[in-house]
């Protein structure tokens, strides 16, 4: 079985975000990057089908320089083999980084394309759906359960207040969803082993970026906490609020 | 590393008025693919962390559980040092630290477990052992099927090392020492099966004369060592810490570490070596302990704001972040020279030591002080930091022997020569270069003053300062070394103020080099914290260093030493109730 992996360098969640002057972008020379969570999931996905099925696992990424520590981040999980496409920056057009993943895709002969149901940082959660356009091929998402018999796929989706279950036939694109699976860590052993792989470094010409930030701005302030009163005869008032101001019941 | 030191240290050649600023300048940086490992390495351990590590729990059941100290070792923390030919990982000394105070700042037991095996525990296999002991030891102390110990304390030789009484007599007919004795307070010593273990053997010198020497040992669980009783402790709860007994353990000659009878030489080199690990795993507890308290301080209300709104609580807090950014910029710094391997570090990895240790005790007492009253609770984690803590300035060598070894190793030099001189006045015309030379020196010192290479204008202030106590600091040793002559062995208090200006200006010096690194790298506008910082502390650091170099010559030693005595002799308070 022949797996790629579509994973994208993320800022840590603990990362405090702090915006440039010109409140087009975040100040990135601070942040710690690390492997989105989700892209995570389908890695380790990647490496159980391995391990189950035998597969040659792939890591694609695009993005500068800096993506490279995700990439051997990946490896080091125990990944085979690993693709950069190399930009200047992160492109803010989900469609371009499509593209550009898709024509490193296209050669590539997979049986399984996974991806992480969205990015944490940008949250566009458009890649699964843009790569099964441009590539012709199904894409399931939002995927917590996947189970494979020759070239049949039963995956299990989730949806508002329940679960789907899809049957599709390879070759085909999985987003996954937390609960999918438990990411493995990566051992010294396999940060030793993924030193020696070599990235395999693109340069594509990119398409036109169709998105522009205007402006960058911190959520609004959570306005501090109100005390109402005390006791039981504070509850009716209290209910009041969380009718009409909070608008929490109803 | 060993016996191919051949760089001189920096702090004692500042002793002797000579400033190597080639060792500090520039800052050190790693390696980008080293760098990319680290962080990935840092992220593993971040998130094991995050799932299993506990504190308060392995601190309330005195333990860490068996299934977690078996994951470090399936990730491989217990070979981080270890070269990869023998199934290690050959982090440098930089990584290897950075990851201990990671460690430390999840968990000081851990970082113990962890830091013991490695530093200590295997260190001397790694520095003086054969190609044969190492093939044979150092791939199982990789995977961590064997935990390391290091075993040099007894019940009567602690500080004073050389005073061991664990016997080891040879049997030339069986090929095998017999080693008998006991051992205390060893780190792991419950659970290792690895012991670098230190023993008297009377060997006949030269002379014909019998002598007893110190000579180190590899001995494993197998050979009959027995550990006592887990210790009950202060902190540390989760490291497991016994007495060691050896009775008629038979040790074959080929598990003599290093020569026979350089067991002494062996001891402190590991230690030397080892100190660096303890200082990083401070700054991660101090870490630690900033964090937590920084999310109290700025929820916890008083007066109708934040209590971090307060000046005092503020003051406590930038003291925190200060301490933290020199033992940091001391520490990364030192640990680079640790890797370079041909500079001597000894004086450099006690001081980071004293510095970082002491720094996180202060830490977590002010952290605890700003908790208030819920400080002193066991429902919140400040107690136990304390507790934690509070090893760290005793094991490894007390801060305060640590001192006596920074002062007094650093003026040897100067020591030596000065004795060269008296002996060259004596015979003027053979000594004739000799005076020459240190006239020149002499002269040299005293009349120049742009001793290092000029550092960006922002720092030019603290760099001067830098030079001009770096200087006061010579003239004072050789006064201290005129006045007391060899009697300076005795005279602890001038040692230990001496200790502390050293101290003092190489934290000076590693925070302007890594200030002024930074600046050349990401421009001033970028690095006004930083500049900031390095300010501020150079400022408290010269004005320490300025009283206790005025201390050395005009003090109350005397007196201090009277009042101790009046007590001691009396053996409690030696005043009667006079009211």
């Amino acid at each position: 079985m022949n797996i790629a992996v579509c994973v994208k360098q993320v800022p840590d969640t603990e990362t405090k975000i702090k915006i440039t002057d010109d409140k087009k972008w975040i100040k990135e020379d601070e942040i710690n990057f690390i492997l989105n969570p989700y892209d995570e999931l389908g890695v380790e996905e990647g490496l159980k089908l391995k391990e189950t099925n035998g597969a040659e696992v792939t890591i694609i990424s695009l993005g500068p320089e800096r993506i490279s520590s995700t990439i051997r981040s990946a490896l080091a999980m125990g990944a085979d083999k690993a693709i950069m496409i190399k930009t200047d920056k992160n492109p803010l057009d989900p469609a371009v980084t499509a593209a550009a993943l898709a024509e490193v895709l296209k050669d590539g002969n997979y049986d399984i394309i996974f991806t992480g149901k969205q990015a944490i940082d940008d949250d566009h959660a458009q890649i699964a759906a843009l790569l099964s356009e441009i590539l012709n091929i199904p894409a399931i998402t939002v995927i917590t359960k996947l189970e494979i018999n020759g070239t049949k796929v039963t995956a299990h989706r989730q949806i508002e207040g329940g679960f789907e279950k899809i049957e599709c036939e390879l070759p085909l694109i999985i987003s996954a969803q937390k609960g999918l699976n438990e990411p493995r860590y990566a051992s010294l052993k396999g940060i030793m082993t993924a030193k020696r792989i070599p990235i395999d470094e693109k340069k594509l010409n990119l398409l036109q970026d169709r998105i522009d930030i205007l402006e960058i701005s911190y959520p609004p302030q959570k306005p501090p906490g109100r005390i109402i009163g005390q006791g039981p005869e504070a509850v009716p008032e209290l209910i009041r609020l969380l009718r009409e101001e909070a608008k929490i019941i109803s | 590393m060993s016996g191919s030191v051949c760089y001189p240290s920096f702090s004692k050649s500042l002793f002797s008025g000579i400033i190597l600023e080639e060792l500090i300048f520039p800052y050190p940086a790693q390696k980008a693919e080293e760098r990319e490992n680290l962080e990935i390495i840092l992220a593993t351990l971040r998130k094991f962390s995050a799932d299993y590590i506990d504190t308060k729990k392995f601190d309330k059941e005195s333990k860490i559980p068996e299934d977690i100290i078996k994951g470090w070792k399936e990730l491989g923390f217990f070979g981080l040092v270890i070269p990869e030919e023998y199934g290690g990982y050959g982090l440098s000394t930089t990584s290897y630290c950075r990851i201990l105070e990671e460690v430390g700042a999840a968990d000081s037991s851990t970082a113990l477990l962890l830091g013991a095996h490695q530093s200590i525990g295997l260190k001397g296999l790694l520095l003086f052992g054969t190609e044969e002991q190492k093939k044979k030891y150092l791939p199982k102390l990789a995977t961590g099927e064997m935990v390391a110990a290091y075993a040099l304390t007894e019940p009567g030789a602690g500080s004073d090392a050389a005073g061991i009484q664990t016997r080891a007599v040879r049997d030339e007919n069986k090929g095998v020492y017999i080693l008998n004795g006991s051992k205390m307070w060893i780190t792991n010593g419950g659970i290792a099966d690895f012991f670098t273990l230190f023993a008297k053997e009377e060997m006949v010198m030269p002379d014909g004369e019998k002598k007893d020497r110190i000579t180190a040992f590899i001995i494993t669980r197998d050979m009959g060592i027995k550990s006592g009783k887990e210790e009950e402790k202060l902190g540390i709860h989760g490291t497991s810490t016994t007495a060691l007994f050896l009775e008629n353990v038979e040790v074959p000659f080929e598990n003599v570490l290093g020569e026979r009878g350089q067991g002494f030489k062996v001891a402190m080199e590991i230690l030397n070596s080892g100190r660096v690990g303890l200082a990083a795993g401070s700054i991660g507890g101090s870490k630690r302990a900033l964090k937590d308290i920084l999310s109290y301080v700025t929820e916890r209300k008083q007066f109708g704001k934040s209590i971090s709104e307060f000046e005092l609580i503020q003051e406590k807090i930038a003291q925190i972040v200060l301490n933290i950014f020199v033992a940091e910029s001391m520490v990364y710094l030192t640990t680079c020279m640790i890797d370079k391997e041909n500079i001597d570090f000894s004086l450099e990895s006690a001081i980071c030591k004293v510095f970082a240790t002491d720094t996180l005790w202060d830490n977590v007492n002010e952290c605890l002080q700003m908790a208030g009253g819920i400080g002193f609770s066991h429902e919140y984690p400040y107690e136990q930091y304390l507790r934690d803590s509070r090893i760290f300035t005793i094991f490894d060598g007390t801060n305060e022997i640590l001192r006596i070894f920074i002062a007094l190793a650093g003026m040897q030099e100067q020591g030596e020569y000065l004795k060269k001189i008296g002996k060259a006045l004596k015979d003027p015309i053979k000594g004739f270069g000799l005076i020459t030379d240190y006239a020149v020196h002499y002269m040299k010192e005293r009349l120049t003053t742009g001793r290092i290479r000029s550092v960006h204008s922002r720092l030019s202030a603290v760099k001067s300062d830098f030079e001009n106590w770096a200087k006061n600091l010579y003239i004072a040793t050789e006064r201290v070394l005129m006045r007391y002559g060899k009697n300076i062995v005795q005279k602890e208090i001038i040692q230990k103020r001496l200790a502390d200006a050293m101290i003092d200006l190489y934290a000076m010096i590693s925070s302007i080099s890594r200030v002024d690194t930074c600046i050349n790298k990401k421009g001033e506008e970028n690095c006004q914290r930083e500049i900031e910082m390095c300010n501020t502390f150079c400022q408290q650091a010269w004005r320490r260093i300025r009283r206790n170099i005025l201390m050395v010559d005009k003090n109350d030693d005397n007196s201090i030493l009277n009042i101790a005595n009046l007590s001691i002799d009396e053996k409690k308070y030696p005043l009667p109730w006079q009211f």
